[in-house]
């Protein structure tokens, strides 16, 4: 055996996934690219030459709303899957294991769904005669419109997310020993105070790969806010599918696409070089 | 003026399910002395300990600190410094950050904090580490950080649960002795919890010695190692030699015992009412056996026994031997590695020379 030179196990390892990332995710995406910078035509799928007038768009009025308000609901979504999720993460962290194997089920179970009939069943509930609107006539309230607004959106959108919270948060806080709360509330701090200066600049990692995992999900959402929404209030992502299916402008489709992975990628630096400094205590250097 | 009492536990319990409980245990622990709980793993020590710091809730039974009564207040209330096994050092907090993390909580001026940081850093002997993070300390160091967080906040006592246990053996023990002066020099009460019993004979004023949640024996070290109230605590401190026998004779000059095998042994008068029965436990320990040449005469009030050496183990300092005596017993004994002890081999025979004094009897 040749023990001299090392094989390049990592080409082993990571060169399936790769691969299929390179054909299936580059390729396109490459493609897509290409789409973008050439000029819209009604009857073709787009003319040939190069131009940046897909873009210019963008900043026209009705897109920058549309961007607004997809990061406005996105920023919604991400702050109610914090509130909720942080509890139960914590909860589900220090939870003895059967408890724990029970909680993460429930948590997971929503994701095992399929989101149609889970939006089906939101649809039931918030509808203009659904199970909200009766018990409020029931109690001889006036009946209130969820259904079709940004607030279903959220509410659809939270119901998948926040297992996305729920889980890097947890992960964090199991690493941080019992031991540390025990030694905070020894030396004098109260629940309150250990947690803010204990477990949550200890959990602070975990719980920016929660944000960032909902809030990029959130912006790109297109199922619940197309089934759930207002159809006059729409997201990116909807507007990115009526480009392509309804008014056929793929150059235009292409352009809106791009600028939504930037943004979510430039939000994701952003993030992690903001806070590129927590959890490095735990090295040694 | 004598010290009074800083810590009174009072029948402690705590039940976890009907089989599994700790306690009733009582003790006291006078102001500025260095108390001990120690026992095998499961004894109770910890829960004790966690009970005072308040993280376990009794089942029945009162804590009193300094004649006030603490079993019912939030941990963050207590005046109890507790050092952790694993020391538990904020990771993301700098060694000053660290010991600073208390007086923060008081609401300190910055001034102040300072000064008392740097003033225990100095103590503990941590000078120039204040701006570290714990990963980049040795466990020694991590070790003097956890005792310095919880000194600067002068409780009225402090806690170490297992202290010494993550440390290799060197360490340990130049960390006993740091310890041991530290303890002395600043007076601090303190409760130390240990499965070691050699930490606790180094440290201690008093050890409790205790065994399936309850308290074997209190005393002081050289009480427990020389006067143990049960063949527990005598097995548990230091080795021992035990022989099964019965009280044949009790006298103005001593007891005689016979063991099983008819080896008749004479110890000294015991105290009163300490052995209840006839059937009793010899206790021997190795380090009190004198090993002599055959035909050594005994003087007055030692016991003389014939034995043969069965095996010979070399420590340097010390030898060990395992001796079988002509009844079939076999004991240890520990001798120091002298000119006498070079000649011996095994199969030798020799003779055994044990003073009364060090006979001790225990109720079976």
């Amino acid at each position: 055996m040749n023990v001299g030179r090392t094989r390049p196990v990592w080409a082993f390892l990571t060169g399936p996934y790769a691969l299929f990332l390179l054909v299936l995710l580059l390729v396109p995406f490459a493609n897509i690219a290409v789409y973008s910078l050439h000029p819209y035509s009604p009857t073709k799928v787009f003319l040939p030459g190069l131009t940046f007038d897909n873009y210019r768009k963008i900043f026209d009025l009705y897109y920058i709303r549309l961007f607004g308000r997809t990061l406005r609901l996105g920023l919604i979504t991400t702050a109610v899957c914090v509130v909720l999720g942080y509890p139960l993460a914590y909860w589900l962290a220090r939870a003895r294991p059967r408890w724990q194997a029970m909680g993460l089920f429930l948590l997971i179970m929503p994701l095992m769904v399929s989101a149609v009939i889970r939006i089906f069943g939101w649809i039931v509930i918030l509808g203009r005669k659904g199970l909200v609107n009766q018990a409020l006539a029931a109690l001889a309230l006036e009946p209130v419109k969820i259904l079709y607004s940004d607030t279903a959106v959220v509410i659809g959108l939270v119901n998948i997310f926040v297992p996305f919270m729920v889980l890097p948060v947890m992960a964090a806080i199991e690493r941080i020993s019992p031991n540390l709360e025990e030694a905070a509330h020894n030396l004098g701090a109260n629940w309150y105070q250990m947690f803010r200066r204990v477990i949550l600049p200890l959990s602070l990692p975990g719980l920016i790969s929660g944000c960032l995992l909902v809030y990029s999900l959130s912006i790109s959402a297109f199922v619940t806010p197309a089934l759930m929404g207002n159809p006059r209030e729409r997201m990116v992502a909807q507007q990115i599918y009526d480009e392509v299916l309804v008014s056929f402008n793929w150059p235009g489709a292409a352009s809106l696409s791009l600028a939504l992975v930037l943004l979510t990628a430039a939000l994701m630096f952003g993030a992690l070089f903001a806070t590129r400094h927590t959890g490095r205590h735990e090295k040694v250097s | 003026m004598p010290p009074s009492t800083e810590l009174e536990v009072c029948g402690l319990t705590k039940r976890y399910s009907p089989q599994v409980s700790v306690g009733p245990i009582s003790f006291e622990v006078q102001e500025g002395e260095f108390f001990s709980l120690l026992g095998p793993s499961g004894c109770g020590k910890t829960t004790t300990l966690r009970c005072i710091a308040g993280f376990e809730e009794l089942t029945e039974g009162s804590i009193n600190l300094h004649g006030e009564r603490i079993d019912g207040k939030p941990p963050h209330r207590r005046d109890v410094g507790l050092v952790f096994q694993n020391y538990a050092l904020f990771p993301h907090l700098t060694v000053f950050d660290n010991v600073a993390f208390g007086l923060r909580l008081r609401r300190l001026g910055k001034a102040e904090i300072a000064d008392r940081v740097g003033r225990v850093l100095q103590i503990v002997d941590l000078p120039g580490m204040a701006a570290r993070f714990p990963a980049q300390l040795s466990g020694g160091q991590q070790q003097r950080v956890a005792i310095a967080r919880s000194l600067v906040l002068e409780p009225r006592i402090l806690m170490f649960d297992e202290p010494l246990s993550n440390l290799d053996l060197k360490l340990r023990i130049q960390m006993r002795e740091e310890l041991r002066n530290l303890q002395r020099r600043l007076g601090k009460t303190s409760i130390y919890v240990t499965h070691d019993q050699t930490e606790a004979l180094v440290l201690s004023d008093h050890i409790a010695v205790l065994s399936h949640g309850r308290i074997e024996q209190i005393g002081t070290p050289a009480e427990i190692y020389e006067r143990p109230a049960s063949a527990f605590v005598a097995e548990f401190i230091g080795s021992s030699n035990m022989l099964r026998g019965r009280i044949i004779e009790r006298g103005e000059a001593g007891t005689i015992v016979e063991t099983a095998t008819g080896l008749r042994l004479h110890c000294s008068p015991e105290r009163e009412g300490e052995v209840e029965t006839a059937e009793v436990s010899i206790l021997l320990r190795p380090e009190r056996i004198h090993v002599g040449a055959p035909g050594e005469s005994a003087e007055p009030g030692q016991n003389r026994v014939s034995a043969r050496i069965a095996d010979i183990t070399y420590l340097g300092e010390d030898l060990h031997l395992s001796l079988d005596l002509a009844g079939g017993e076999r004991l240890r004994a520990s001798v120091k590695n002298s000119n006498a002890a070079r000649g011996w081999a095994p199969r030798q025979s020799v003779e055994l020379l044990v003073d009364a004094a060090d006979l001790r009897l225990l109720s079976r």
